[in-house]
């Protein structure tokens, strides 16, 4: 049983009172370029996702609580959850540090931004 | 014309009124009018006009409630509350919140036949919803005034807790859903089902 924390409500609880989104941070290309998104582009999007062992970042929902989706670093090894945070948000720097393979080149350019937790 | 006439979502039982053998005490409550409000908590124009009309400020605390005479508000999400009156002052009370509520980006629904309300009553009551749920209604952080949404026997439900003593907790569940959880509680909540430790009753606090 993975027990989550929801950042928008605080509420805390057993993952079936949550649900998970899949994948976090996938960008729509059209939503930016509309008039200039490739077929690799677009199958990418809707298709390809990193499939990390270790650190990965997801979507959850506090489905019978507040209703909101936020974002949820976890390890896929030990199904420890590393950090909550919003959904319009970057992950903590130092797990965009931590993380690895194609999360990696993912956050590369963006620990800039980033904050600390 | 034909007028809506308001029906209980337990009419076709005969155990609507009263089941027999329970450790709490177990009613329905269908005199109560629902209006769902959702809004930005933080726009100083919107929580403005909804407290001018119930005469209570929205509770921005999660899981929180505030009352003014006989409207309560029951705080959902961040940007959602349900606010209760009695079912014949609802539709009054929704058009004047529309009303007040008019150019201001929010949405006032008159949700008053949308959901059933049980009423459960009595020290084992929490004992008896922590059987449906893995929210623990017995670890003291749930006192009087609280509102859960929970996940309760597999449903969407939401427990409001009237008080603490004499425990006073009304659970709010979609309409279809009503027989099945009147069941459901009726058999978690019967005298022989109650929770023993080692032959100890457990007790609020236990
Ligand atoms: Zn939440």
């Amino acid at each position: 049983m993975l027990v989550v924390t929801c950042p928008v409500c605080g509420v805390h609880g057993d993952e079936t009172d949550f649900h998970c989104g899949g994948q976090a941070h996938v960008a729509r290309p059209a939503s930016t370029r509309p008039e200039n998104v490739t077929d690799a582009e677009q199958r990418d999007y809707l298709f390809i996702r990193h499939n990390p062992k270790g650190l990965h970042f997801e979507r959850w929902r506090c489905d019978r609580g507040c209703g909101k989706w936020f974002h949820a670093a976890r390890d896929t090894v030990s199904l420890e959850f590393k950090a909550f945070y919003g959904v319009t948000e970057l992950p903590p720097v130092e797990l965009m540090k931590q993380a690895t393979g194609t999360w990696a080149e993912f956050f590369k350019d963006k620990i800039k931004a980033g904050k600390a937790s | 014309m034909s007028d809506p006439v308001f029906r209980s979502a337990l009419a076709h039982r005969n155990d609507r009124n009263s089941v027999p053998g329970l450790s709490i005490g177990l009613t329905e409550i269908s005199d109560r009018g629902m209006i769902d409000l959702r809004g930005a908590a933080s726009d100083k124009k919107f929580a403005g006009a909804v407290k001018d009309v119930l005469g209570v400020a929205l509770c921005t605390k999660p899981r929180s409630s505030a009352s003014a005479g006989d409207i309560t508000v029951l705080w959902l999400s961040i940007d959602q509350w349900l606010i209760t009156c009695p079912r014949s002052a609802a539709s009054d009370l929704h058009g004047r919140l529309v009303k007040a509520l008019d150019g201001i980006h929010s949405l006032a629904v008159d949700v008053s036949d949308m959901r059933a309300i049980f009423r459960l009553e009595g020290d084992n009551a929490r004992v008896v919803l922590n059987k449906g749920t893995s929210v623990d209604f017995t670890d003291g952080t749930l006192g009087a005034g609280s509102v859960r949404r929970l996940r309760y026997a597999e449903i969407a439900a939401a427990v409001h807790v009237i008080s603490d003593a004499p425990c006073v907790m009304d659970m709010y569940l979609f309409r279809s859903y009503a027989d099945y959880a009147w069941s459901y509680l009726s058999k978690t909540a019967a005298k022989a089902s109650e929770v023993k430790l080692f032959g100890v009753q457990v007790g609020i606090g236990v």
